[in-house]
Order: structure tokens, then C-alpha cells, then sequence
């Protein structure tokens, strides 16, 4: 027994019934990175195989629902947008807000949705909701160019833009959102192992949602007594940011948007650990 | 030789019907009255607990085996025995109720072939995909890439083709071929070989046992093929509700087999 002490310490792996707790191997996810590549890959060009439209679908769904908005919330409705050039105003709210709800809808679909991989194979669960918030990513820089595109064109036009120095911050911005998207997703991903039904209220609470973020009205248009209900959704901050550093007009809520900054990262690491709780068991309970 | 595999103590434990009791709304109940320290308004009234011993199921039981490097393992056993269990703990997709399992070395399971294969994708960038979740690296996949499809016996023509299209034979063939090619120091198996004609299944067999001999890897290979088991493995376990019944020389677990079957 003694003899072999040496010998025993140094396993590979060791398998137990203890849950981790934030057990986010990085050594193990690098390994594991020629797979992870892949994964995004499939992800990406999954959505446009065999498809007339091609990659053109990336854009094209966004730019009808600005459509869509321009006419109905702008034309019918004369909803304003603090000055913003409607095409601008919708494009850019529609497009975060669709990278964060695609992030999240798809992370919190993790384990439905890789069942039969993960019953029977082993690999970093987590690669999964990188995959995903990595193709939505890609198709938010897509996005993004096309928003840049209708921008020098108003610019062409005539249009002043007050960019301000916030603008920096995208990176920022973004990430917030990416880890929101994760990690609201990553909790719900725990619940509709057990209950499956949860999937169906993630689709209709995600577009609920939508209207309490000001993706096709701006926060001005808010009357005060409603104003809590966007001070507590950690997603509408960002999204004013974004317009407010672009375009230089609309507002800019410092203390909002570093609440929604905090608040990201909480429930980024809630989710990370209910993510962690639940994924050496959830093949017993699916 | 060097231990490379080290079950001690591994049991794995099963509740059996619904799980929870069947609505989150009921669960929120069941929750709510044990906060409160109430009896469980859901609860079987004949006396068992929900939890309690009746509807447990213990699928494997004070599990210890050790495999030394280069060792071919069969393990055989009736349906329900705790072989399918055994393996998806050795290869962490669930993880046990009691006990330890420690492994040295890269491990790769094969519970299923073609195990993420997207249907749209082509033979050649499944090869790429499936072999990465394997864990195998990209290099690695580049420099035999040319063998696995040899391997396969697909024809070239057919290997740009997205793998929907093709026969349920071709599909199977190129799946293990990727396996035949992991560089994994232990290799664990389970019933991948029931498909497939003879032909190719000998020659998978072929392969295992050749790449185990020359280059010193460890198998544990899961089959109700008896002559499979026989050709492949030195020795062998003999499981029977979740307990080992026999564990020695693969030709005496084998025979043990057959009288369990007759008796």
C-alpha cells in the first residue's frame, strides 16, 4: 500500500458523486478547442444549408422587422425615436436585442437539445453556450456592418451624428449582453431538463420581454411611473448606451447602465453554477 | 504493468417512476410544505415515503475492477445487468452515487457510432466533427485523414456528399472509422460493433485487437456477442444486477455466462 503512494496520486481523471461547484475547467475547454471551433462552425453554417437566401438570411430578418417597425411604430403608431433617423433607430435596437435573445433562448435549450450527444459522449459541456453565443456573435458583426452601411449613407445624406466618446465601450456593451444571454440562459437550461414545458414560456416571455426594452421606442417616450419597470430589466441600459455613444442623441443613464453592468456578471456566475450543479446528472433526469 | 483503470466502491442509484411528481405545481407544493414543516401533501398515504427504499433501484452495486495497461476487458451480462451504467460513468456522462472511478491516460468512449453527426454536413467534415468530439486534434485528423477513409471503404466520390444521403452501412463505416484512428490511450466500446455486415465487423474487431497489442492500448469493450468477447478480450467481468458475478480469465467468465443463461 505504501509503496505504491507515489504511484496513486497521479491520475488523470477521478470520477466521484461530489457536484462541483464552479468547476469551469480552462486547462480542459483549451484542449477541447479544435472541437469548440467546430461546434461554431456547424452552428453558423447550419443555419444556411441548403437555403436559396444563403448567408443572406443573417440580414434579412432583421431588416424586415425594422421594416415592419418603421410602419407600424413609426408611421402608424408616430411613436418617436429622440431624433434618431427611424432605419437607424430600429436596426440597431433589433439587432441587440436579437443577439441577446438568441444567446439565451439557445443556451437554455443546452441540454434539451444535446441529449442524445451528451448521452453519449464526454466533452466540456460548457462548449455548447460558447458555440452559441459565438454564432450569434458573428452574426451581430454581420449585423453590424449592415447598420454601418445605412449610417454613412444618412451621413451622405446630410446627417450630423454627435458620436460620443462612450462609443468605445461597445466591446462592452456587447459582452454584457453575451453574458446576460448566457446566463439567464444557463439557469432556465437546468429547469427544462425537469420541466419541459418551460421551453414554450422562454419563447413567449422573450417577446414580452422585447416590450419592456426600449428596442422600437426610446426610454424618453416612458411615462415616469413605468420608468421602474426599466430600471430593473438590465437589458434596456445597454441598448440606450449603445444608440446614445452612436448617434449622440437619446439618453445616457450612467447609473443604470453600471447597475445593468454588475447585474450581468451576477447572474453570469448564478448561471454558471446552476449550469455546473446540473450537468454530471441531468443525463438520470432528462 | 501500469494500472490505468481503478473502480473502487462504485455503485450508481436509480429512482424509478416519475421523477419529481410529475407538475412543477405539485413540486412547488411538496417544497413549499417541507419548508414549512408539513407533511408532503403529495406523498404516497400507504406509509413509504416518496423517498423512501421502495421505489430506489440500485443499477450497479459495490463495483471493483482494476484494468492494467494494454488489457482487453469484456464485460457481458444480461439485459439490465449494469453494463450500459458501468460504462457511461467510465466515460462521465453521469456521474455515480457512491464510490470513485480513477483513470490515467486520454479516455474515449464509443457508446454509439456517428455520436454527432450533423446530417447536413458532408463525409469529410464529419470526420473533421466527430473526431473532435472524440478529442482528437485537427493535425492529428489531417495526417490521417487518407486512412479513415480507406478505412471506411467509401468511395472517394461519395466523401463530399452530406452524410444524409448516404446508405445506413456507409454511415456506420465511416463513424467507426474515425474511432479506429483515436490516438486514446483507453478505449471504451459498447456495442458499436452490432451493426455493420460480418465482413466489416471482424475487421473492426481486427483493429482493436491490433492496435491494443502493438501499441499497448486498454480496452473495455461492452457486447452480448459472446464470440466478439471471446476473439477480443483476455479477460472479462460477468455482471448480474448491478453486482460482478465473475471476474477473472475471459474463456471461465464466458463459460460462467452460459450456465447464467441455461440456469
Amino acid at each position: 500500500m505504501r509503496k505504491e503512494s507515489t504511484d496513486e496520486e497521479n491520475w488523470d481523471v477521478v470520477i466521484t458523486a461530489k457536484r462541483k461547484w464552479l468547476g469551469l475547467n480552462i486547462r480542459e475547454l483549451q484542449q477541447y478547442k479544435d472541437l469548440a471551433k467546430l461546434m461554431i462552425r456547424r452552428e453558423f453554417v447550419s443555419v444556411y444549408k441548403q437555403t436559396i437566401l444563403g448567408p443572406l438570411w443573417f440580414v434579412f430578418q432583421p431588416l424586415m422587422s425594422t421594416f415592419l417597425y418603421m410602419f407600424v411604430f413609426g408611421n402608424i403608431a408616430q411613436v418617436g425615436t429622440d431624433g434618431i433617423p427611424q432605419a437607424l433607430f430600429y436596426f440597431s435596437g433589433t439587432m441587440l436585442w436579437t443577439f441577446f435573445a438568441t444567446t439565451l433562448q439557445k443556451c437554455s435549450d443546452t441540454f434539451v437539445n444535446n441529449a442524445g450527444l451528451f448521452g453519449k459522449i464526454y466533452f466540456p459541456r460548457f462548449i455548447m453556450p460558447i458555440a452559441y453565443v459565438a454564432n450569434a456573435f458573428f452574426t451581430l458583426l454581420i449585423q453590424f456592418a449592415v447598420l454601418m452601411v445605412f449610417y454613412f449613407y444618412y451621413i451622405a445624406r446630410g446627417v450630423t451624428f454627435d458620436v460620443s466618446w462612450w462609443l468605445l465601450l461597445t466591446p462592452v456593451y456587447i459582452a454584457q449582453l453575451g453574458l446576460l444571454g448566457i446566463g439567464f440562459g444557463l439557469m432556465i437550461s437546468a429547469w427544462t431538463t425537469k420541466y419541459h414545458d418551460l421551453r414554450n414560456l422562454v419563447s413567449f416571455g422573450l417577446s414580452l420581454l422585447m416590450y419592456a426594452t426600449p428596442v422600437v421606442y426610446p426610454i424618453s417616450s416612458i411615462p415616469a411611473r413605468w420608468k421602474v419597470l426599466f430600471q430593473i430589466n438590465p437589458v434596456a441600459p445597454v441598448i440606450e448606451m449603445f444608440r446614445y455613444s452612436l448617434f449622440g442623441m437619446g439618453s445616457c443613464d450612467l447609473k443604470m447602465w453600471g447597475y445593468s453592468l454588475i447585474s450581468s456578471l451576477v447572474v453570469f456566475l448564478i448561471g454558471l453554477v446552476t449550469f455546473n450543479r446540473n450537468e454530471q446528472t441531468f443525463v438520470d433526469v432528462i | 504493468m501500469n494500472t490505468l483503470v481503478k473502480v473502487e466502491h462504485l455503485s450508481k442509484e436509480y429512482r424509478l417512476g416519475v421523477i419529481g411528481n410529475g407538475s412543477l405545481w405539485k413540486d412547488l407544493q411538496s417544497w413549499s410544505a417541507k419548508i414549512r414543516g408539513k407533511q408532503d401533501p403529495w406523498a404516497p398515504i400507504d406509509g413509504e415515503s416518496r423517498y423512501g427504499r421502495r421505489d430506489r433501484f440500485w443499477a450497479l452495486k459495490d463495483v471493483n475492477f482494476e484494468v492494467k495497461q494494454g488489457e482487453r476487458l469484456g464485460i457481458i451480462g444480461r439485459n439490465g445487468a449494469g453494463k450500459s451504467t458501468l460504462l457511461k460513468i467510465l466515460s462521465q456522462i453521469t456521474a455515480p452515487t457512491e464510490g470513485t472511478v480513477k483513470m490515467r491516460g486520454h479516455v474515449t468512449s464509443l457508446l454509439e457510432v456517428g455520436t454527432g453527426f450533423h446530417p447536413e454536413f458532408t463525409g469529410r467534415e464529419n470526420i473533421y466533427l466527430n473526431g473532435a468530439i472524440l478529442g482528437m486534434s485537427r493535425t492529428n485528423i489531417d495526417r490521417n485523414f487518407d486512412d479513415i477513409v480507406a478505412f471506411s471503404e467509401i468511395e472517394p466520390e461519395f466523401i463530399d456528399t452530406p452524410v444524409k444521403r448516404y446508405s445506413s452501412g456507409m454511415y456506420v463505416r465511416l463513424a467507426f472509422a474515425v474511432a479506429a484512428f483515436l490516438s486514446s490511450e483507453i478505449l471504451i466500446a459498447d456495442e458499436v460493433l452490432a451493426v455493420g455486415d460480418i465482413k466489416f465487423q471482424e475487421k473492426c474487431i481486427g483493429k482493436m485487437k491490433d492496435v491494443s497489442e502493438n501499441e499497448g492500448r486498454t480496452v473495455l469493450f461492452v457486447s452480448h456477442n459472446v464470440g466478439a468477447v471471446a476473439q477480443l478480450c483476455q479477460t472479462g467481468i460477468l455482471l448480474e444486477h448491478g453486482q460482478i458475478k465473475e471476474y477473472g480469465d475471459v474463456g471461465m467468465v464466458l463459460q460462467a455466462y452460459a450456465a447464467s443463461l441455461k440456469g
